[in-house]
C-alpha cells in the first residue's frame, strides 16, 4: 500500500500523528510520502504548525474562552496528567552543582510542566475576567436552595440572577452595603448592587446611609429605601411592607405617586386593591432577626462536632502527627502534637506566624504572611504509605510555588506538598538516585476560593504505588508513582521550605504560604476515599458549604 | 572559587533568573520547533522539558550577544533526535533524514507560516460554538479526549474526527481569509 497526496488517507494519518494515535503503518507510509513528495511535505508542515500553535498560544483563546478553567467543578478527573511530568537528573553524585541542577529541575518541571503556568498567567490577564458580582452570600442557617439551580456557597460572590431558597435563612450583602436576610421559601432576584426583585417570601433589609436609594421591587410594591430597616412579606397576591426604623418610599404602580412610610408603620396591598396603612408588626419577622444568634449556635455545634470527631481520631495508631491548633498560645512557640504518637514525635516549633480566627470564630489558627513564617517539625522513621491532610484558607498564590508541607532540601524518599500559582496541587517525591517525580492535579484552586476554608489531602500509597489528590473530600486526580517505598519526612516545614544547601535569598526558592491553617494531620498509612470524605464532612466550617466546588 | 561560597551562590541565583526569563520567553517557539518533528503535544512537551534541563546545564556557554531562541533550538533538535532514537514509532515516521528535512523546510517556510497564522485568532472566533468548545477543551484546557467525548455525547473516535475537521476549517480560514468566496467560516 502506498500513501498519496492529496487523499483522505493522508488527512487521517496527519491527524493521527498530531493526536498521538497513529499506527506504525501510518507512520511508515507517511514517512515514505513526505520524503518523496515536497508538496505533501509542505502541507504536512502547515497542518502540524497550525496544531502546534493551537497547543502553545494560549492568548489565541483569550477572546474566545467561554468559561474560566475551573476544572475542579467537573467530575473526578482521574489520571489527568497521565504523562506524569517526570524529570531525571542522571548525576549519581550529589555535588553542589548537581543539587543545584536538581533544585532547578524541580522548579522548572513544576513551572513548565504542561505549560500550565504560562497559560494561566495569560488567562489571568485576559479581558472579561472581571467579576459581574453585585452581592455576596455571607451567612446561612440550614439554607436549602432549589436543587436544580447552581448552589451558592457561603462567601460566594453573587452575580445578577435569581436565588430560590426553599428553606432556612440566608443573608446577602449587596456591594452598596445593603443587607438582606431571606427566609425560605423565597424567590429573590439580584438585579444590580442596589436593586433586587422579590417574587415571593419573607425578607428583612437593613440599609445603611451610604446605601440609600436601595430598591426592592415586589408585586404591586416598589420600595425605595431612605436609610432604614424594613421587612417585606410576599405571599401570593398579598404584599406587606413593615418599617422598623427610618423611613421608606413605595409605589403600588410604576407611575403612581410615591408614598412615604415612617418608622412603626406598615402598608399592605392585596390583589388590585389600594394600599392599607397598618401598624408595623415585627413579630412576623422574628426568625429573620434571629439569624445572628442562630448562626452562632450553628457554628458552635459544628465546632463541637469537629472536636468529637477528633477524639475518635486520637485512637488511630497511624496518626503520627495531628496539630489541631487548639493547644497553642500566643506566648508559646510550641505547637503540640496531639496525635496518638505524640510520645515519640516531638512538638513542632512556630516561627513567626500570627494567631488568628480559624474555621469557627472561637477556633485558633495560625496565619502565614511573611517570608519567614513557618512551622518546623521533625518526624523520624520511614513509611510505606503517607496521608497528609490540612484545613487551610488560602489568601493568595503570589509565589510560583507555595509550600503546604515540605521536607527540608531534597533527601531521597522525602516529599514536598505544594500549590502552584495556577491553582494546581503538586506532590513531589524525591527518588533514590537524586531523581524525582512531580504528581500534579488539574488546577483546583482559583481566586474565587481565596478566603474560603478548604480541606486538602494527598495520599501516597506505597503498596499500590499511587498518589491521589483530594479537595474538600473529593478525589481530583490520581497518578501512578514511579518510586517504591520507603518514604520519609525527616525535618520539614508547614507553610514554608528550608532548601538546605541552596541560598535562602533566591526569590526563586521562596515558597512561603500566604494564608491561614487551623489543622494538619499526617497518617502513616493510605487513607481511603471515604475516610478522607469523613475528615472533610467532620470538619467543614458550615453544613452549607457544598462538597464540590 | 568554591561553589559553596555565598558569592558563587548569588551568581548562580542571578544566572538562574536570567535563564528562566530567557527560556520562558522562547518556550513556545521551542515547543513549535519540536512539534514540527514530534507533533503529539504531550511528547513534544516532554522533549521541551528535557531541552530546558540541557540548556541550563550549558547556560555558561551561551553568548548573551546572540539571540536565545536559535541557540535553544539547536539543543531542542538534539533532544528531539535522542528522544526519537528511543521511540520506535517516531523513528519510523522520521527516518531517512526526514527529521532534518522537516526542520530545514520549516525554517524556509517560516515567514509564510507566520503571515498565515496571524489570522488564526480571528478564525477561531468565527468557529461554530460546538467546534470552538471542542478546540478550547482539547488545546486550551487540555481535557482528556474521553472527557470531551462524553461531554459532547460522542465516541472518542468521532471526537478525534471532529477535531480533525475543525482544524481543517481553521486551515481553510487562514488560507482564504481576504477571499470572501473561499471563506468557509
Amino acid at each position: 500500500m502506498k500513501l498519496v497526496f492529496p487523499s483522505h488517507e493522508f488527512d487521517e494519518a496527519v491527524a493521527a500523528v498530531c493526536h498521538g494515535t497513529a499506527s506504525d503503518e501510518q507512520m511508515r507510509l507517511l514517512n515514505e510520502l513526505l520524503r518523496r513528495d515536497p508538496t505533501a511535505r509542505d502541507e504536512y508542515l502547515v497542518r502540524v504548525e497550525l496544531h502546534a500553535r493551537l497547543a502553545s498560544e494560549s492568548d489565541l483563546f483569550a477572546s474566545v474562552a467561554s468559561e474560566s478553567p475551573d476544572l475542579g467543578s467537573g467530575a473526578i478527573r482521574g489520571e489527568f496528567f497521565t504523562q506524569g511530568r517526570q524529570t531525571t537528573t542522571r548525576d549519581p553524585v550529589l555535588g553542589s552543582q548537581a543539587r543545584w541542577m536538581l533544585a532547578l529541575a524541580a522548579c522548572l518541571a513544576l513551572l513548565l510542566g504542561g505549560g500550565w503556568w504560562a497559560r494561566y498567567r495569560l488567562l489571568d490577564d485576559r479581558p472579561g475576567a472581571t467579576s459581574r458580582a453585585v452581592a455576596m452570600l455571607n451567612r446561612v442557617v440550614n439554607a436549602q436552595w432549589t436543587a436544580a439551580d447552581p448552589q451558592p456557597h457561603l462567601g460566594a460572590s453573587l452575580e445578577p440572577g435569581t436565588l430560590r431558597l426553599e428553606s432556612g435563612l440566608a443573608q446577602i450583602v449587596f456591594y452598596n452595603g445593603a443587607r438582606v436576610v431571606l427566609e425560605g421559601p423565597a424567590e429573590f432576584q439580584l438585579v444590580s448592587s442596589s436593586k433586587a426583585l422579590c417574587r415571593g417570601g419573607k425578607l428583612t433589609a437593613e440599609v445603611p446611609p451610604q446605601a440609600r436609594g436601595f430598591q426592592i421591587v415586589a408585586p404591586r410594591m416598589d420600595v425605595t429605601d431612605l436609610g432604614t430597616a424594613f421587612g417585606l412579606n410576599v405571599t401570593g397576591a398579598r404584599t406587606e411592607l413593615h418599617v422598623f426604623r427610618g423611613n421608606v418610599e413605595f409605589r403600588t404602580e410604576p407611575k403612581a405617586a410615591a408614598q412615604n412610610l415612617k418608622e412603626g408603620k406598615g402598608a399592605v396591598v392585596e390583589g388590585a386593591g389600594e394600599a392599607q396603612i397598618v401598624a408595623a408588626d415585627p413579630r412576623g419577622f422574628a426568625s429573620l432577626f434571629d439569624l445572628q444568634a442562630k448562626s452562632v449556635a450553628a457554628e458552635a455545634q459544628r465546632y463541637d462536632r469537629w472536636r468529637e470527631a477528633n477524639e475518635r481520631l486520637r485512637h488511630d495508631p497511624s496518626l503520627w502527627i495531628h496539630f489541631d491548633f487548639e493547644h497553642g498560645s500566643p506566648s508559646d512557640w510550641r505547637l503540640p502534637n496531639v496525635g496518638s504518637r505524640s510520645a515519640t514525635v516531638p512538638d513542632a516549633t512556630i516561627v513567626g506566624c500570627q494567631w488568628q480566627e480559624g474555621r469557627w470564630s472561637t477556633k485558633p489558627a495560625l496565619e502565614f504572611r511573611s517570608v519567614s513564617d513557618r512551622i518546623r517539625l521533625s518526624l523520624p522513621g520511614t513509611f510505606e504509605s503517607v496521608t497528609l491532610a490540612t484545613w487551610v484558607r488560602v489568601q493568595g498564590l503570589d509565589r510560583k510555588i507555595t509550600s503546604l508541607f515540605m521536607s527540608d532540601g531534597f533527601e531521597s524518599g522525602t516529599i514536598h506538598w505544594v500549590i502552584r500559582n495556577d491553582g494546581v496541587l503538586g506532590l513531589t517525591v524525591i527518588g533514590p538516585k537524586a531523581d524525582h517525580q512531580i504528581l500534579t492535579s488539574p488546577p483546583v484552586i482559583n481566586s474565587d476560593q481565596f478566603g474560603d476554608w478548604m480541606h486538602l489531602a494527598v495520599v501516597i500509597d506505597g503498596h499500590s504505588k499511587r498518589v491521589t489528590h483530594y479537595v474538600n473530600g473529593r478525589g481530583v486526580s490520581s497518578h501512578a508513582l514511579r518510586f517504591a517505598p520507603p518514604f520519609q519526612v525527616g525535618t520539614a516545614e508547614l507553610g514554608n521550605w528550608n532548601p538546605i544547601g541552596f541560598p535562602g535569598n533566591d526569590p526563586f526558592l521562596i515558597r512561603n504560604f500566604s494564608g491561614v491553617m487551623d489543622e494538619f494531620s499526617l497518617y502513616g498509612r493510605p487513607l481511603d476515599a471515604s475516610e478522607i470524605q469523613n475528615l472533610y464532612t467532620g470538619g467543614r466550617p458550615q453544613t452549607d458549604v457544598p462538597t464540590v466546588r | 572559587m568554591s561553589q559553596n561560597s555565598p558569592h558563587r551562590s548569588e551568581d548562580q541565583a542571578a544566572a538562574q533568573q536570567r535563564f528562566l526569563s530567557l527560556f520562558l520567553r522562547s518556550e513556545r517557539e521551542i515547543f513549535r520547533y519540536v512539534a514540527a518533528l514530534v507533533p503529539n503535544v504531550a511528547d513534544a512537551e516532554d522533549i521541551v522539558q528535557q531541552t530546558a534541563m540541557a540548556l541550563w546545564a550549558k547556560f555558561d556557554d551561551y553568548d548573551p550577544a546572540l539571540p536565545f531562541t536559535p541557540w535553544a533550538c539547536r539543543f531542542a533538535l538534539n533532544k528531539a533526535r535522542q528522544w526519537i532514537e528511543r521511540h520506535q514509532r517516531w523513528r519510523t515516521l522520521l527516518d531517512g533524514g526526514l527529521a532534518e528535512e522537516l526542520a530545514r523546510r520549516r525554517e524556509e517556510m517560516a515567514p509564510e507560516l507566520e503571515t498565515r497564522l496571524k489570522r488564526l485568532e480571528n478564525c477561531l472566533t468565527r468557529l461554530p460554538k460546538e467546534q470552538r468548545t471542542l478546540v478550547e477543551g482539547y488545546y486550551y484546557r487540555r481535557e482528556e479526549i474521553s472527557q470531551l467525548a462524553s461531554q459532547a455525547g460522542r465516541t472518542v473516535v468521532s471526537t478525534y474526527k471532529a477535531l480533525q475537521r475543525t482544524r481543517h476549517l481553521l486551515q481553510a480560514c487562514i488560507q482564504n481569509a481576504g477571499e470572501p468566496e473561499g471563506n468557509k467560516l
